[in-house]
């Protein structure tokens, strides 16, 4: 099964990385449902962690426009969007079956908006992902090929994490999570990284101190990780 | 064949709503374009099967082998010594003016002189029990997949009904198309091309990738090279490919040989056809063989290539090209069916009944002016199927679409797709005019 | 009888590097019953292995890919001809005698046609000429008012053109007469690039006629490659990939 295009590889790793996307952004916003019960408002936080600009009525037309508004690029639905797109040409190799648990996953979240509580009805979405995941597992039978779909959910979540300013004892785990993933891809493939990008961010997230301060470096440094290497004369 | 051995089934197999979930579930769609938007349409499936008898199915089976044998005999006398048409059987005019004759393959010949590989010939059922042949599709003929995935998943919401009846599996038209397309290989691996998830049945082509173990391909990732074909890998490596299974039209496959616009084809890739290096499924050029005019023929080309009497029959035609013909078309054309043979997908069919006088009149005219662009019919009387509409059975027209596979043997898939006509007073059947599918049972 | 040297080169380039470059050449002239090619060498730059077939008309097609970045293909050929016009070619496809898409007429060329059939009775070849005479008085020949996408019908609108253009417009009268006819691409002592004309089914054999000049076709005529039209024969067709937005083609060729 290593016939495999750069075209799909491709895919693949963006089918992993708007997947998770998907993921933190449902449970992110779930978080927010919770603090609005207290009658705390926490979503202009959130917007500050991305720069984006506050235009929302109040707590419920943020969550209405990134739970469901297909038109902002930030939203759960335009995330599984995404997913969908890039899931739906790798049928033959992440199989009809994980396929239809994005299908799945779109017509649960269409639904949910129609019901009086959103946070229960949005709640088998966590069964259906992980059903996802457990099937992409079971589905692609190539290590190589498996590998970077977990690429791109890793960098995805190491990504969001630190954005969102989560614990540097989270953020590590996620980056030592990517750099096993990391190792597994062979010289010379469009997915090994790039030495020099890959070191900024060791070099960052090797202390909490470090972390604080050069986050956002470490954050473009994630997005070059794929850049092809100068040549060395 | 007679309509008792051919008892309708008319109790829906489980519950529709439940298996159009479950259709919708595994994302069993068609695309299709409304004002330059593209949409994806669920294909809407009717829960009451259609039941071909052993009996029937045995001899349908039969002479659907003939024809398609005959039809593949036909074509490679076209592209080689034109026989038939030295013989005066098939006028030289109903061959070269077709679209579908391809002068740029003349002198190939396919691997194991097959041509056409995946027929779709599609069937309809008269009152009296009679099967007429509506036409040959030789092309890409599409809609396997459908009746695939609904038996699938039937059995699942409905298992009764398949203990309970003696139905054939239809679940190995997968391993039919592998061993077609493993027959039609000239060295490495299976791909199936598709001009990318726009097009309308591109569910098909990934869904039939994934059941065949090809290779979804599109062109941009593949190249000819020393007149092979290999798939570009994603670390910079290649895999040849030994069978094509395109499914995009003849015209677009190869901007060096056809047209030079062509941005979905793969340049050389005639040459490396040419060569014998990769097979293509179907054959570039069959459109000569499916053109409408040539219908006509099919009958002829039985009896001239195989010495045999044609099993299933033709829908009455007449050829306005020939002089008696024509008579009777201007007599009765207010009784016939009348098709333009450059069109395709429904379009280009007009009931002489439903035209106004000056209207009629006025296609007279036009099929005088010119005889070879038209065929006339006489319109079979359909036997309609019984389909369910918001919970209330009502008949409707349907025709079947039979599915045979041409490799070491000629094969006729005990299924098919039958689709039926939401309007009850239409005749037009096709998924793209806003049509519906049912399972296609045959009996053990 | 006469023996032919011949040489041909062609010049693509590109402003930018393109890539992905895959290309037929119909260039290596084919053997026939008029022509034996005695000996013929094909140069190509850069450096490209490539592949020879005859294809559906009888033409020697070389088809190549090159990969990597470059930004321009050369090719020529150089070789020694043996042609002898008095010997005729008498294999018939039946496709001659159908228009095909650079030579289907229009209402304007069809209604010229059909005033001109009945002024005129002959044999084949007594039509050929006759059409020739008549194209040669009402077409100018013109360089730059037509392409090489250009029908027969538009040609005939213009009233103008260069030999591809005489070759289509006559090729339709002859088929709208019921007479095949194919178009020819090769080299002859006028041009100092390409030159096409026409052969036309006498019944029996194919006959060489060159309406751009009006004149018949004699041993100073090597033929390249044949079709139903223009784009069957076309010398090179190539696709490629790249942020080019003009290719410049340099065309020389020479017959002694």
């Amino acid at each position: 099964m290593t016939n495999i295009s750069k075209e799909h590889s491709d895919r693949l790793y963006w089918l992993g990385r708007y997947t998770e996307r998907f993921f933190i952004t449902l449970r992110s916003l779930d978080k927010l449902y919770d603090r609005m019960i207290d009658g705390r408002h926490g979503y202009t936080e959130y917007l500050g962690y991305f720069g984006l600009p506050d235009k929302y009525k109040d707590s419920h037309d943020f969550i209405h426009s990134f739970l469901y508004d297909g038109s902002n690029q930030n939203s759960a639905a335009y995330s599984l969007e995404r997913a969908y797109d890039n899931g739906i040409v790798l049928r033959e190799e992440i199989s009809t079956k994980t396929l239809s648990f994005l299908q799945m996953a779109k017509d649960t979240l269409i639904s949910s908006q129609s019901k009086a509580n959103v946070r229960l009805s949005l709640l088998p979405l966590k069964d259906i992902l992980y059903s996802f995941w457990g099937s992409v597992n079971e589905h692609i039978y190539d290590d190589e090929i498996r590998n970077i779909i977990y690429i791109g959910k890793t960098i995805e979540r190491l990504d969001l994490y630190m954005r969102m300013k989560y614990p540097f004892a989270t953020v590590e785990k996620e980056f030592i999570r990517l750099c096993k993933n990391l190792h597994r891809v062979p010289k010379d493939t469009p997915y090994r990284y790039n030495t020099k990008y890959l070191c900024t961010v060791v070099e960052i997230l090797g202390t909490e101190d470090d972390y604080k301060l050069g986050s956002d470096k470490a954050i473009q440094s994630l997005e070059h990780l794929f850049d092809p290497m100068e040549a060395t004369v | 064949m007679t309509q008792q051995n051919n008892k309708q089934f008319t109790k829906p197999v489980g519950n529709a709503d439940e298996i159009n979930e479950l259709l919708r579930r595994y994302g069993v769609k068609f695309g299709i374009y409304k004002n330059g938007v593209f949409n994806e349409q669920f294909f809407p499936f009717d829960p009451i099967p259609r039941v071909i008898s052993s009996e029937d199915f045995k001899s349908i089976e039969k002479g659907l082998v003939q024809r398609v044998n005959a039809l593949n005999e036909f074509l490679f006398d076209i592209y080689h010594d034109k026989n038939i048409v030295k013989d005066g059987i098939i006028p030289e005019n109903f061959i070269y003016i077709s679209k579908g004759y391809l002068a740029q393959c003349e002198g190939i010949t396919p691997r194991n002189k097959i041509y056409s590989h995946i027929s779709g010939i599609d069937l309809v059922q008269a009152k009296d029990g009679e099967w007429y042949i509506l036409e040959d599709n030789l092309r890409i003929p599409s809609g396997a997949s459908y009746p695939l995935i609904a038996r699938e998943l039937t059995r699942i919401a409905a298992p009764h009904a398949s203990s309970e009846n003696e139905i054939i599996d239809n679940r190995n038209y997968a391993r039919l198309l592998k061993e077609t397309m493993e027959y039609a290989n000239c060295g490495g691996i299976s791909a199936i091309l598709t001009p990318g998830r726009y097009n309308a049945a591109y569910f098909e082509h990934s869904y039939l990738a994934e059941h065949t173990g090809s290779v979804l391909v599109q062109n941009d990732e593949l190249f000819v090279e020393d007149n092979i074909l290999y798939q570009r890998t994603y670390s910079g490596g290649k895999t040849r490919i030994g069978v094509l299974y395109r499914r995009i039209a003849d015209e677009y496959l190869d901007p060096l040989t056809f047209l030079p616009e062509s941005l979905i084809g793969i340049p050389n890739l005639m040459e490396a056809y040419r060569s014998g290096n990769v097979g293509i499924i179907n054959a570039p050029g069959n459109g000569v063989a499916d053109d409408k005019g040539i219908y006509y023929f099919v009958p002829k080309m039985i009896k001239y290539y195989l010495g045999e009497e044609p099993i299933l029959k033709n829908a009455p035609t007449y050829l306005p090209f020939y002089e008696d013909d024509m008579k009777y078309v201007m007599e009765k054309i207010d009784k016939l069916v009348i098709k333009d043979v450059a069109e395709a997908g429904g379009y280009g069919v007009v009931f002489g009944r439903n035209l106004t006088k000056e209207k009629l009149e006025e296609f007279r005219k036009t099929i005088i002016a010119e005889p070879r662009r038209f065929i006339a019919q006489e319109v079979i009387d359909f036997l309609d199927l019984p389909i369910l509409e918001e919970g209330e059975t009502v008949m409707r027209k349907a025709d079947l679409r039979a599915f045979v596979l041409s490799g070491e043997t000629t094969k006729v898939w005990a299924s098919g797709l039958t689709r039926f006509s939401r309007n009850p007073d239409s005749f037009v059947v096709n998924s793209s005019q806003g049509g519906g599918f049912k399972d296609t049972w045959v009996l053990k | 009888m006469k023996k032919l040297n011949f040489s041909f080169s062609t010049k693509l380039t590109f402003d930018d590097y393109v890539h992905d470059h895959s290309f037929a050449l119909r260039i290596i002239p084919p053997d026939t019953e008029a022509q034996k090619i005695l000996s013929c060498s094909l140069n190509i730059s850069p450096t490209v292995s490539t592949k020879q077939t005859v294809d559906a008309f009888g033409n020697n097609v070389t088809a190549g890919y090159i990969h990597g970045d470059h930004r321009f293909l050369d090719f020529d050929i150089k070789g020694t001809a043996e042609v002898d016009s008095t010997k005729h070619s008498s294999s018939l496809m039946p496709c001659y005698l159908y228009q095909s898409e650079f030579t289907a007429p229009d209402d304007g060329l069809i209604k010229f046609y059909s005033e001109l059939k009945d002024k005129y009775n002959g044999n084949a070849p007594e039509k050929a000429v006759y059409f020739s005479d008549i194209l040669s008085d009402l077409i100018e020949y013109k360089k730059g008012v037509t392409t090489t996408a250009t029908t027969a019908a538009e040609a005939f609108a213009l009233r103008a053109g260069v030999c591809q253009d005489f070759s289509h417009i006559l090729i339709s009268l002859l088929r709208m007469d019921g007479i095949p006819a194919r178009y020819i691409a090769g080299l002859a002592f006028c041009d100092g690039e390409t030159h096409s004309w026409v052969e036309y089914w006498t019944g029996d054999h194919w006959e060489g006629i060159d309406p751009a000049n009006n004149c018949p076709v004699n041993d100073d005529y090597l033929v390249i490659s044949m079709g139903r039209d223009f784009r069957d024969c076309a010398i090179d067709r190539g696709v490629m990939f790249g942020r080019y937005t003009q290719q410049l083609q340099l065309v020389r060729s020479l017959l002694t």
